[in-house]
């Protein structure tokens, strides 16, 4: 399933979804959004155990409420409460220019995803502009086992560490070793009682398909291979020689229709034989989207980065068939 | 086939933000207009006149509605209170009742009852019933497992239809609570649309997941089932005319309509015509009163009038704005549509002979263009 809409980007309102478990700081960074000089009129909609404390009529309540569209697989489950709240909030669209919508801590946020691509009105009126996933520093070590948290931490686009304050460097750099383990994507930023800037989560633009990838080099250099404590992990494939579209094309529909469940983001940029554009891609679940981007520009380096995060990823499997699908 | 056309002037007005909902009083005589700024229009036609029941706020209105008998008006929203106002007739100021908080989040779905005075109101997973009657709210609202996303009541007043995520609810109300529980079907998906037939007591149900569930007469044995469908099936209407067996059934989903015919009793019985006409999403959707011309709203501008057998006898364009939904009069003759830019429109509509079947109660009224 593609999940590209017709509507051209720049006509459809971004939305920014939030994530983070319990105390991470979610109600912290809602107040700054909204209390911030940014010029943007940003809706809210907040759960039902949300307290913004902030009399403002463009938050909205919701009670986080699952579809399932089709016999019960991840791939295809929705949020049905915010179909029904934003398909009425966008009626009045001139009142506002941003949304933004928290999940519960103990949220999977693929439904929420999977909504803005899946649901029509959604997938025309909106765009996901980035997943926004806050980090507790000083607790989220205890509840590095929690699925959620995991979930949290892979499928966001932008990861904000948040309580800096309250750790020391040494703390700080062995959570952003095993977040980076899990997420080797997403912009990893630092704050302290939720403060970040306001650009660097708002208009992000991080599900846009030229904005496909912005892999740290550093990391890629270091040919990533921690040890696993997570049943999430992702795989950083990189490759030098052109690549082919057509076997590249048969092993990811074969991986997505085998593992879609598991394979929870994957992003790329590939460099295709007897090509002198980029190829870009990515995927939630089951969900694919790819397309010929930019040429290559003078002087860039041309190759294939590939980023895979997925539960329970076979990491030499996917290597070996990365590997085949060189031209 | 050279054709008059059907509509040839119009009236329209406005409100300051996009209109959501419309409805019109039994007897014709009132429109009442909703935007999404939460104003409320209402228009007298005999009295010649408009008030504005409540001016703009910030919280929508996305459901209104008159009691069968004229007496009430409702309007409900964002606000996920129930608004009232007791109408006087014709000439006579409405007369505001105090708001009633549901405490249900965001109301988008009520229904007065036929022939009665119960009003059913979607409050989160429940349907609450306030009995006009009475004057109150009656005990024991129906619970349902998911958000209340649509709700119907039969054109005899006595069934009410309820549908959420996996489940669709049928209940009747005035029997309750010593009479049958509510009988409750699993469904595969969310129901987002419902309406049960005049003749014949059909029910159908649209989707979320781009399918229509449609049950033979009287809601008896299991429903027929068609997908494929482009997308999600949010709006259906049936006509009230008879036909040889259903009566005609038109759907929505995305900018396409489709005519529902039945042809048989059997397992192939309904035949579909799709009507090709709209580049956008359709919203709106509804019969003339007593004929099988159909009119179709679409968020691209136009308004379509069909016939029974699916030809297309003209399209209505506004100002350029998107419909948003329309609204038959009782006497068919008269369509209101709203915009997305908070205009109302109301065309005379003369409908072909071929499509009336017996002339209805109520009188047309002249409009000034």
């Amino acid at each position: 399933m593609a999940f590209s809409s017709p509507v051209p980007a720049a006509e459809r309102l971004p939305v920014t979804v939030l994530t983070g478990y319990l105390g991470a700081g979610k109600t912290t960074l809602l107040n700054r959004i909204l209390t911030h000089e940014h010029g943007l009129k940003v809706a809210v909609i907040v759960n039902e155990f949300g307290e913004v404390g902030i009399d403002n009529q463009l938050v909205v309540d919701a009670d986080e409420e699952i579809f399932e569209m089709n016999n019960g697989c991840i791939c295809c489950t929705v949020r049905g409460d915010l179909i029904r709240i934003i398909g009425n909030l966008m009626k009045r669209r001139d009142r506002f220019d941003h949304l933004v919508i928290e999940t519960t801590g103990l949220a999977d946020p693929a439904p929420v995803i999977q909504t803005f691509f899946v649901d029509e009105d959604l997938r025309d009126e909106l765009r996901l502009d980035a997943v926004v996933t806050l980090v507790d520093l000083l607790h989220v070590q205890e509840h590095w086992s929690s699925e959620e948290v995991q979930e949290q931490l892979a499928f966001a686009d932008v990861l904000v560490l948040n309580k800096a304050d309250l750790v020391d460097d040494a703390e700080r750099e062995l959570v952003e070793q095993r977040v980076r383990a899990i997420n080797p994507m997403a912009r990893l930023l630092t704050s302290h009682m939720a403060n970040v800037p306001m650009d660097q989560i708002l208009g992000v633009e991080a599900f846009e398909l030229e904005r496909a990838l912005s892999l740290d080099p550093g990391f890629l250099a270091e040919e990533h291979d921690h040890e696993h404590d997570a049943a999430v992990s992702s795989v950083a494939l990189v490759e030098e020689r052109p690549m082919d579209l057509e076997k590249l094309g048969r092993w990811i529909s074969d991986l997505v229709g085998s593992r879609g469940p598991d394979l929870f983001r994957m992003k790329g940029i590939f460099q295709l034989a007897g090509k002198d554009e980029r190829y870009v891609l990515q995927s939630v679940h089951m969900m694919i989207d790819g397309d010929f981007d930019r040429p290559w520009h003078d002087g860039e380096r041309r190759r294939t980065e590939f980023v895979i995060i997925g539960r329970d990823l076979e990491h030499d499997d996917l290597r070996a068939g990365f590997a085949a699908c060189v031209a | 086939m050279a054709q008059a056309p059907l509509v040839s002037e119009r009236l329209c007005g406005d409100l300051q933000q996009p209109i959501t909902a419309l409805a019109w009083s039994a007897d014709g005589e009132f429109l009442a207009i909703a935007s999404a700024g939460g104003e409320l229009l209402l228009l007298d036609f005999r009295a010649g006149c408009e008030e504005l029941l409540r001016g703009e706020h910030n919280s929508s209105l996305d459901v209104v509605g008159f009691s069968d008998d004229g007496q009430f008006l409702m309007a409900a929203g964002q606000s996920g209170e129930l608004l009232l106002w007791e109408l006087g007739g014709t000439g006579v100021r409405p007369l505001a009742m105090d708001p009633m908080a549901l405490g249900g989040g965001w109301i988008d779905a009520a229904a007065w009852q036929p022939d009665g005075l119960l009003l059913a109101v979607a409050s989160g997973r429940q349907v609450r019933l306030w009995d006009g009657a009475l004057r109150q709210w009656r005990e024991d609202p129906l619970a349902l497992p998911g958000s209340v996303q649509s709700l119907a009541w039969s054109r005899d007043g006595g069934q009410l239809a309820a549908s959420c995520q996996g489940e669709l609810t049928l209940w009747r109300p005035a029997e309750a609570p010593s009479g049958e529980p509510p009988l409750r079907n699993s469904i595969a998906s969310a129901g987002l649309a419902l309406s049960f037939s005049g003749p014949g007591h059909h029910l159908a149900c649209g989707l979320l997941d781009r399918s229509l569930l449609v049950w033979p007469e009287h809601c008896l044995g299991q429903p027929w089932q068609f997908s494929g469908f482009p997308a999600k099936v949010r709006l259906l209407a049936w006509s009230d005319r008879s036909g040889r067996l259903a009566p005609l059934l038109a759907s929505a989903a995305a900018d396409s309509v489709i005519l529902w015919t039945q042809i048989n009793q059997g397992a192939k019985a309904w035949r579909p015509e799709p009507l090709l006409c709209h580049q956008r999403r359709v919203s709106g959707l509804a019969f003339a009163p007593g004929s099988t011309l159909l009119a179709s709203a679409s968020v691209d501008g136009t308004v379509a009038l069909w016939n029974g057998r699916g030809h297309l006898l003209q399209v209505l364009e506004g100002q350029g704005a998107g419909f948003n939904n329309l609204g038959w009069r009782g006497d068919g003759r008269h369509l209101a549509a709203g915009d997305a830019q908070g205009r109302w429109w109301l065309w005379p509509v003369t409908t072909p002979a071929a499509e009336r079947s017996n002339a209805r109660a109520g009188g047309g009224f002249k409009a000034n263009p």
